[in-house]
């Protein structure tokens, strides 16, 4: 299946993610063999799809979700210790202008 | 050119649970950065999110406030979008099966402002932007929101502000969260068109607004840039505004062509929620009375429409109304001690929303049936409830037993009678017309009882003996 490139480039955008010009070419191949993989599902199922189970097969009854009980949170040291952070904040770069 | 105002709501309300929506960190407003904060709500590897239970009946009862028909059968769905505001790059919410959907909302015209939906999903983190950085406080992200989305049927600014007032009013009757608008926890996005002679126009939204003022105000100045637009033969473009609070103007934050492709799916990480016919009936059962439900009971005692209308207006104060009927108040002359005096002593809308007061209802409730029995007069009552305000305490404190004896008829007649006799003068100024002289009567009859008489009553028998 093919992709087009501006589709690429809209995908990565969205994902926060660049490519130089080669990546992208070499990104392309590897992309199209997994929408591939996932257009055969697709055709896979297209004739009898009465034994795929979908979505809402896996349920859960309201009366067995979570409690509404406040647990201990983590240390804010624990929380902020795998990114940058100041004064007890989070830091990234400056997202807006 | 025939121009119609355009606007629909998408309102975002906090739900006053005790946990966050998937996990078990508290939510409470104010505490110091990322310390509400766990693996799940940070998007750790390996967490997995556990739905609160509150927060889907919460949002039943939102839906079933605002005449919702409530999906049984309801799932949550992955929006995946970038943004240092979502530590797992994708918040979860509901896309192709709200909770609630087809609602409204009557305005007191009698107009239907519908709701197409209303949703659960997580709050994001607060992103504060100093200098060159931006920081980042996650301990909101994972707080439940209800997203309530409304059809483009609000055609003015007024129509904007009452539906905005209503929405919140019912959300605090119900308990279900204390939208403050202030704090964020009621925040609206406004949708704005104008159609032209019937035909729709291309619609802006102003994100973010967390004042009622301020909604006003956006979309006449939004209503206003469009026209001109449209007037000088240009075209609106679609576009996502913020209105500056300080200029009073809205501007663009991004267009179309840089609008979100949120690439919604189901969350594989949750279940399908089951909600039997029966918990949404125990739900219903259970919800407290609501704004019109109550103005209407409260009509139905006798309170005028202003008044009724002045109390409905806040939760507390209702509660607050409620205890003094609950103590056998007299309804009438409760409503208007608190619409009058207390209100006085509570100018701002945040001192009336929490009615902090410094004695009971029920000791308030004593000093109505004072009242109500004729034992004190309205002026007494109310000079009494002024000073409790001040000093707090109990009505036996101001009023004793022995000024309680109240004046009987025959005392006030003879009353009456010496206070003609004193002021001979007054009594000629009446009779030659001049029907304002009557007041100085009272004065006497004020002095001679301590204030205790029913002056209305007192005038009645004046009329009287003055007419002799």
């Amino acid at each position: 299946m093919a992709i087009e490139k501006q589709q690429l480039e809209h995908l990565a955008r969205l994902a926060n993610l660049e490519f130089g010009g080669e990546e992208l070419e070499k990104f392309k191949e590897g992309f199209e063999e997994m929408v591939a993989f996932c257009d055969g599902i697709n055709h896979a199922v297209a004739g009898d799809t009465s034994s795929i189970r979908g979505v809402d097969s896996r349920t859960i009854d309201f009366e067995d979700l979570r409690e509404d009980t406040a647990q201990p949170s983590l240390a804010a040291e624990k929380v902020l210790s795998n990114g940058q952070s100041s004064n007890g904040y989070f830091t990234v770069r400056r997202v807006v202008k | 050119m025939n121009y119609r105002l355009v606007s629909g709501f998408e309102t975002h309300v906090e739900l006053a649970t005790a946990s966050k929506i998937f996990c078990g960190c508290s939510t409470k407003f104010g505490a110091k950065p990322n310390t509400h904060c766990c693996p799940v709500c940070t998007g750790q590897p390996g967490s997995l999110p556990v739905l609160n239970k509150k927060v889907v009946e919460y949002a039943i009862r939102a839906g079933l406030a605002t005449h919702c028909t409530i999906n049984a059968v309801t799932h949550l769905d992955r929006k995946n979008y970038s943004y240092p505001d979502l530590p797992k790059a994708y918040q979860i919410s509901q896309y192709d099966r709200p909770l609630c959907e087809h609602g409204y909302i009557e305005l007191d015209s009698g107009k239907r402002i519908g709701i197409t939906r209303i949703h659960i999903e997580e709050d994001a983190g607060k992103l504060v932007h100093e200098r060159g950085f931006t920081y980042i406080d996650y301990n909101r992200g994972g707080v439940p929101l209800i997203e309530i989305v409304s059809e483009p049927d609000i055609s003015s600014p007024e129509e904007a502000r009452e539906y905005v007032e209503k929405l919140q009013l019912i959300m605090r009757y119900i308990g279900v969260s204390d939208c403050k608008m202030q704090e964020g926890s009621m925040r609206c996005d406004v949708n704005v068109s104008l159609s032209q002679d019937g035909v729709m126009g291309t619609r802006t939204e102003i994100k973010n607004m967390n004042s009622v003022t301020f909604i006003e105000r956006a979309i006449i100045y939004e209503a206003a840039r469009q026209r001109e637009i449209l007037e000088g033969g240009g075209r609106v473009e679609q576009a996502t505004l913020r209105f500056d609070e300080a200029t009073g103007e809205t501007y663009v934050m991004r267009t179309k062509e840089d609008a979100q492709d949120y690439r919604y799916f189901p969350e594989p990480d949750l279940l399908t929620v089951v909600i039997p016919q029966e918990k949404i009936d125990e739900i219903a059962a259970h919800m407290s009375e609501l704004p019109v439900q109550k103005r209407a009971r409260y009509l139905s005692l006798g309170i005028s429409a202003q008044n009724a209308n002045l109390l409905c207006r806040y939760r507390a104060v209702c509660d607050f109304f409620d205890a003094c009927l609950k103590a056998d108040a007299g309804a009438r002359h409760a409503a208007n001690l608190i619409v009058g005096t207390i209100y006085a002593a509570l100018p701002t809308e945040e001192d009336k929303e929490a009615f902090a007061l410094p004695f009971a209802a029920e000791e308030f409730a004593k000093l109505v049936k004072y009242v109500d029995g004729g034992k004190i007069n309205f002026t007494l009552a109310q000079i009494t409830l002024s000073e409790m305000l001040k000093k707090g305490g109990a009505v036996s404190d101001y009023i004793k037993e022995e000024d309680l004896a109240g004046i009987s008829a025959g005392e006030l007649e003879s009353l009456c009678i010496q206070a003609v006799a004193a002021n001979p003068a007054a009594a000629a100024d009446y009779r030659a017309g001049k029907h304002k002289a009557i007041g100085s009567f009272f004065g006497y009859i004020k002095r001679a009882t301590g204030g205790r008489a029913d002056i209305k009553a007192a005038e009645q028998v004046l009329k009287r003996l003055l007419s002799d």
